[in-house]
């Protein structure tokens, strides 16, 4: 913005209170982080004295080593990354399959469809329909539930609809004269100049599994079937006891626990379980600013 | 199928202008009949039969069960669901009447309002300020990193986002050996556990997760305001406080009054997963809202009739309450969800 104005003396001041003003945001929001890295990787001491800050005390890397141990962490990431990656994948093609015919304003019966996703996006039969539908199907402690019942987003698809429907009509056109059927066109000439829009809307989808922890907590009763939100979740609360267990049942060597504390483990597994996050987070950030600036734009 | 031809005669609704000519059923002012057009467009029914059966099976089908809210539910009167609905007994309002007695419940109600409110009036307006303060920076790359620090713990699962708060703000947390040493308090404060607190611990939770994410809405309102418009204010020698509160207020005020009824439209929803990750009995009076009422009503004690009862009086409200702040977004600002 290139505005030219009689700079005041107050001026400078304003300026240097907007950094000041970001400055304590971003720090806000990275602190609180910082300090549970640092604590995951301080000595025991140190940590229940309560004297870690932003840097590691006594450093070490045994609450790692003791979370990486056995096999539960591992056991519960592999699953969700099967979650996270089957759902993301077999969420966005249909999701976009559905999209697709609603998106063509010659779609007979467009209206109907359409007006029946939007109610199914706002009302919906509750937890406790839901719940006896699910165990009547079969579905409990099964990976199906952790998948099926997230497979389509309304507001994705309406995402997908709407930018189906800024692509040039041109396009298709001309394969359609050389007598491609629908599914041809979208599959071959619709998807692939989407593939932006897709990655998008798939991230979407994957991040929703990768965080989703109240469909495991409702339905996955198998320990060894718990995804990474669900184990964390139990760590987070019974750090202590499950602690105790491992030592008791010979699983953990006790001389390795001697040096942790509940409040260290905690914060190695979060620190763990956010790595895949912070990997992809670039493209995360890049792939969703677009997503959500397209919607707005739309709304 | 494969002939230009037959795919022309189709009519209007797939023949592209370039060749109507050809048609003969242009001529036509009938559409073409239903039957025609799905036999030469059956493939677009097909793409849509594996989101239809997830929409039946997953969406319109525990509808069915909303009929558990009318009855005295007795999940062993019949071998499946449909079959024990059908055998307990019909006892119309009866339900929700019995709930509206209970006083957990109504708390459960005033906590949703209470927190619900609490966050709209401190969260809301929070992602409007800092997008002014960013849009008005003018450092790219100090803009680009505060941008990419504050939008990262939208990405952490609120499991994630309560385990990093109990950590610091626990007993020999960072927060609590900060406060002591400044003298500030002598006991550790509990924050997770004090009935006064809880709630604006959910607020700033709530706040740290999502206020930097909420920015990108506005700050793309923000790109779009014609830049000319300042140029002119310049002009005409406004100074940036009436730049401010002349172009840049009413320009973004559609998408501000957009959001606000979007907000205000799921008030009944005041962080189902925030709170059932981050609340314990020491804290239900203050923090029990609904869902998590229905959650441990519903499935945690069994009370099947009871918890459909609450989940579909949840449900509508929040239909009337979308539907209602829709209409109003419509006619305040001429944009709306759908």
């Amino acid at each position: 913005m290139a505005i030219i104005e009689t700079r005041r003396p107050y001026h400078y001041a304003l300026e240097a209170l907007k950094y000041i003003v970001l400055v304590i945001f971003a720090l806000t929001t990275l602190l609180p982080f910082v300090n549970l890295i640092a604590k995951s990787l301080s000595g025991e001491a140190a940590v229940i004295s309560g004297r870690v800050g932003l840097w590691p005390l006594d450093p070490t890397i045994q609450t790692y080593r003791y979370v990486l141990q056995g096999h539960t962490f591992f056991s519960a990431f592999k699953v969700s990354v099967i979650i996270t990656v089957l759902g993301g994948l077999a969420a966005v093609v249909v999701t976009a399959m559905s999209a697709y015919p609603l998106s063509r304003t010659t779609f007979r019966g467009r209206k109907g469809f359409l007006y029946m996703w939007i109610f199914i996006m706002l009302f919906n039969g509750g937890m406790v329909p839901n719940y006896m539908l699910y165990r009547y199907l079969g579905l409990m402690d099964s990976y199906w539930c952790l998948i099926l019942p997230h497979l389509v987003s309304v507001y994705n698809m309406l995402l997908i609809k709407n930018y189906f429907e800024t692509l040039p009509d041109s396009l298709e056109e001309a394969a359609r004269i050389d007598g491609a059927n629908n599914m041809r066109v979208l599959f071959q000439i619709i998807l692939p100049i989407s593939l932006p829009m897709l990655a998008t809307i798939t991230l979407f989808y994957a991040v929703a599994y990768w965080n989703d922890y109240f469909t495991a907590r409702m339905y996955i009763s198998s320990l060894n079937k718990r995804p990474l939100q669900l184990y964390l979740y139990d760590l987070i609360n019974n750090a202590l006891q499950i602690m105790n267990d491992g030592m008791n049942t010979g699983s953990v060597n006790a001389d390795d626990l001697m040096n942790l504390t509940p409040e260290s483990v905690r914060a190695a597994a979060i620190t763990l379980s956010t790595i895949p996050i912070l990997l992809l987070y670039p493209q995360l950030q890049k792939y969703f600013v677009t997503g959500i600036v397209v919607g707005s734009v739309k709304g | 199928m494969n002939n230009p031809l037959t795919n022309v005669a189709s009519g209007p609704d797939a023949a592209p202008e370039g060749i109507i000519l050809v048609s003969t059923n242009r001529l036509r002012p009938r559409r073409s009949s239903f039957r025609s057009y799905f036999r030469k467009n059956y493939d677009m029914y097909l793409l849509l039969v594996p989101g239809l059966i997830y929409a039946v099976v997953f969406k319109l089908l525990p509808l069915l069960g909303i009929s558990i809210a009318f009855v005295d539910y007795n999940m062993f009167a019949g071998s499946n669901p449909i079959q024990a609905i059908l055998k307990s007994e019909f006892v119309g309002w009866h339900n929700f009447v019995r709930v509206f007695r209970k006083t957990e419940f109504l708390q459960a109600l005033r906590n949703t309002f209470i927190i619900s409110f609490m966050k709209i009036g401190c969260v809301f307006p929070l992602p409007i300020v800092f997008a002014l303060i960013i849009h008005s920076v003018s450092a790219m790359r100090f803009k680009k990193v505060v941008q990419t620090i504050i939008y990262l713990p939208h990405f952490f699962s609120w499991v994630v986002v309560s385990g990093i708060f109990m950590s610091i703000l626990s007993s020999t947390g960072i927060v609590n050996t900060v406060l002591q040493n400044w003298g500030l308090t002598k006991e550790p404060v509990l924050f997770f556990m004090d009935q006064k607190i809880f709630r604006w611990l959910l607020v700033f939770t709530d706040a740290w997760k999502e206020v930097g994410w909420s920015t990108i809405v506005y700050l793309a309102a923000l790109t779009g305001v014609d830049q000319e418009l300042y140029e002119a204010a310049v002009i005409d020698g406004a100074r940036r406080f009436q730049q401010l509160i002349y172009i840049t207020l009413p320009s973004i005020l559609s998408t501000i009054i957009l959001m606000l009824v979007l907000r205000v439209g799921s008030i009944m929803d005041a962080g189902f997963g925030q709170i059932l990750v981050m609340y314990n009995p020491t804290v239900y009076k203050v923090a029990d809202i609904i869902q998590t009422y229905v959650y441990r009503i519903g499935l945690g004690k069994m009370d099947f009739s009871l918890g459909t009862a609450v989940g579909l009086f949840n449900s509508v409200v929040a239909l009337v309450l979308v539907l209602g702040t829709n209409l109003a977004s419509r006619r305040l600002t001429g944009k709306s969800v759908w």
